[in-house]
């Protein structure tokens, strides 16, 4: 399956062409939301980390469908 | 530490003691203990009875990082309640270094006329100011500072101050001496106005900081608190990002204000992103800088300054709020758009929050089409020209929806929401609704948390907690991004205050203050007249599912009554 992940600001990364801020995934089927943070090598966790799929705020235990949208967000209070 | 009384009827300055009940508290609850000693709730906000108070928090004036916050209230034309609207910049730290606990103006003006209130170590003195008159703050600030020094800090009103329009608010300086730190909310320009003052100037030259009782201690514990502020994530994002990282993750929740509030999600939210902003502005160069200080010393440079491509500055700071109401509410989806509107609407010495959903609503009326940047900036002229559309504008979001038959208007207590929906940020809207200060983008903000936030349980006890410490925050002086630093290391507030001030309080003390504001601040409230009818968060977004989770704003009444009962 594929799922499609989406980097906040730190979280991006360098290529070439510039900062890259979403990436296309293949994992296997059925594959946790933790294997993406194992894949991607994200260094923040616990509190510092909020994980979202399909906009709503899960842990990194969620089972994941093909084409979820994972957002990976270093925690921000407002602004 | 003095208090400082300034009457605009007789023009006079007294410097007073500090009553001893004041002493252990300082901006916003300061602020609240003090509307409650000598302004009657039901008072006329643009009348002799109300005061404007400038007041710096307990820890301002000795450059800890993200700590010299002023804090400015009075009655609020626009809510009808109490008002506490807070700022960066250099005020605050001017207004220690004179010595001031809290700046009272008060009064009634007898005659029309404009006038400048000098403060420095001589004392205070009005000064005519008609040669200011009617400028906005840009223009204003350059001559200001021409007359009175490069070194000076100013709080100052546009003309939509000098109008009385309640969106509008009280500029002060950054370092830079930028005329665009701005005490927002809730119309305290008005009051400003109403007062006759265009400006005030603090000259702390010949000035020194306040004492510290315990030196040793007070370093120590200031090098405690800068420890964990540097090392906090969240630190680096801010310095690199500004408050424009949030417009991805807000979007993320579906809670970003979009075109009147009738969508959370906006098709051209990654233009409008943090990401975005710091590859433009680097790769601009010139004046641009994506991270930038407000406040001498800050090591989180939250702010930005946003310049064109011609390298020139268009506006410091971008904000993420301004970039939701004058952006996506708008559907307006380009940044240089945003910047350019955002730096009209400093210069009117107005709320940008405020007057971007006062726009939104005019588009729902059809004043505006949505996504028209030139039509924004036109209706920003009717405001400076103070035409008839242009007053209706300048008074806030619910004026204009009142006054054209719009339904879909974002307030509470007649004051605009901010860029987070409360259909889909639930948490936050609790906040809008309970707050005692309307609607409200500081007061008690919950996206950080782990919790669903469409979930309506839950989320009055997650309010309740972020209200109370942010308003101990204000009350410190602290940014609310200082509060990072003291939620990895809580016991330095505690360490702080009793080094400066030779105190015992212990390391609950941040929520003792701000349950002591949140206390003085509601019953000042009650008495004006506000009863649990004006904790609710607007019946239409009740009823009205926002897309894309489609989910209306559902926390029971009985959660929202309970809010305050701890």
């Amino acid at each position: 399956m594929v799922v499609l992940v989406k980097l906040h600001t730190i979280l991006q990364r360098s290529s070439p062409e510039g900062m890259v801020r979403e990436i296309s995934l293949e994992l296997a089927e059925p594959s946790l939301l933790k294997e993406i943070l194992r894949i991607l090598e994200i260094p923040l966790k616990g509190d510092a980390l909020i994980l979202a799929v399909n906009g709503r705020v899960v842990d990194e235990n969620c089972v994941l469908a093909d084409g979820d949208v994972v957002s990976l967000m270093p925690a921000l209070s407002g602004g | 530490m003095k208090i400082w009384r300034a009457d605009v009827r007789q023009r006079l300055v007294n410097i007073t003691d500090t009553p001893q009940d004041w002493e252990r508290l300082g901006g916003r609850g300061l602020l609240a203990r003090i509307l409650l000693d000598e302004v009657p709730p039901t008072c006329e906000p643009l009348g002799s009875r109300n005061k404007l108070i400038l007041a710096p928090g307990l820890l301002v004036g000795h450059m800890l990082s993200s700590l010299d916050r002023i804090s400015v209230g009075g009655k609020s034309p626009l809510t009808g309640g109490i008002k506490e609207a807070n700022a960066g910049g250099t005020t605050g730290l001017h207004m220690t270094n004179l010595g001031m606990k809290a700046l009272v103006i008060e009064g009634a003006p007898a005659e029309p006329g404009w006038w400048v209130l000098h403060l420095s170590r001589e004392g205070g003195s009005f000064e005519p100011a008609k040669e200011f008159a009617g400028l906005g703050v840009y223009e204003a600030a350059k001559r200001l500072l021409e007359r009175y020094g490069e070194k000076v800090a100013i709080a100052m009103i546009g003309p939509a101050g000098e109008a009385r329009f309640s969106a509008a608010g009280i500029q002060n300086l950054d370092k830079e001496g930028v005329p665009s730190r701005i005490a927002a909310r809730g119309g305290l320009g008005a009051v400003m106005g109403s007062k006759g003052l265009k400006a005030i100037v603090f000259d702390d030259a010949g000035g020194e900081k306040p004492p510290i009782a315990d030196m040793a201690a007070f370093r120590e514990a200031q090098k405690a608190f800068t420890k964990a502020l540097l090392a906090h994530p969240q630190t680096t994002i801010y310095h690199d990002y500004s408050t424009a990282g949030m417009t991805r993750m807000c979007n993320g929740f579906g809670g970003l204000p979009t075109r009147n509030f009738s969508a959370g999600q906006f098709e051209k939210a990654e233009e409008l992103s943090g990401e975005t902003m710091r590859q433009l502005l680097l790769s601009r160069g010139g004046e641009s800088d994506p991270s930038h200080a407000c406040m001498p010393g800050c090591a989180i440079q939250c702010s930005n300054i946003f310049g064109g491509e011609d390298g020139k500055a268009i506006v410091s700071p971008l904000e993420y709020e301004t970039i939701g109401l004058l952006g996506s509410n708008l559907e307006i989806g380009d940044l240089d758009s945003i910047a350019r509107l955002n730096y009209q609407v400093n210069d009117l010495g107005l709320d940008t929050i405020e007057t971007g959903a006062a726009l939104g609503v005019a588009a729902e009326a059809g004043l505006l089409k949505f996504g028209d940047k030139e039509g924004a900036m036109h209706l920003l002229d009717e405001i400076r020209q103070a035409t008839p559309l242009g007053r209706v504008l300048g008074h806030g979001a619910a004026m204009v929806g009142k006054v054209f038959g719009v339904e879909r208007v974002p307030v509470v207590k007649n004051q605009a929401m901010s860029a987070y929906e409360p259909r889909a940020i639930k948490g936050t809207g609790v906040t809008y609704a309970t707050s005692p200060q309307g609607a409200d983008h500081t007061s008690g903000l919950t996206i950080r948390a782990k919790v669903d936030h469409l979930d309506p349980k839950g989320q009055a006890e997650l309010s309740v907690k972020a209200q109370i410490n942010m308003a101990g925050y204000d009350t410190l002086g602290a940014c609310i991004f200082a509060g990072f630093g003291f939620a990895a290391a809580p016991e330095t507030i505690r360490d702080l205050l009793n080094a400066r001030y030779g105190w015992e309080v212990e390391t609950d003390i941040l929520q003792e203050l701000g349950k002591a504001t949140l206390s003085l601040e509601r019953e000042f409230n009650r008495r004006a007249g506000f009863t649990r009818a004006d904790d609710r968060i607007p019946e239409w977004m009740t009823r009205e599912p926002l897309p894309p989770h489609n989910t209306v704003f559902d926390v029971p009444e009985e959660d929202l009554d309970k809010v305050f009962d701890w």
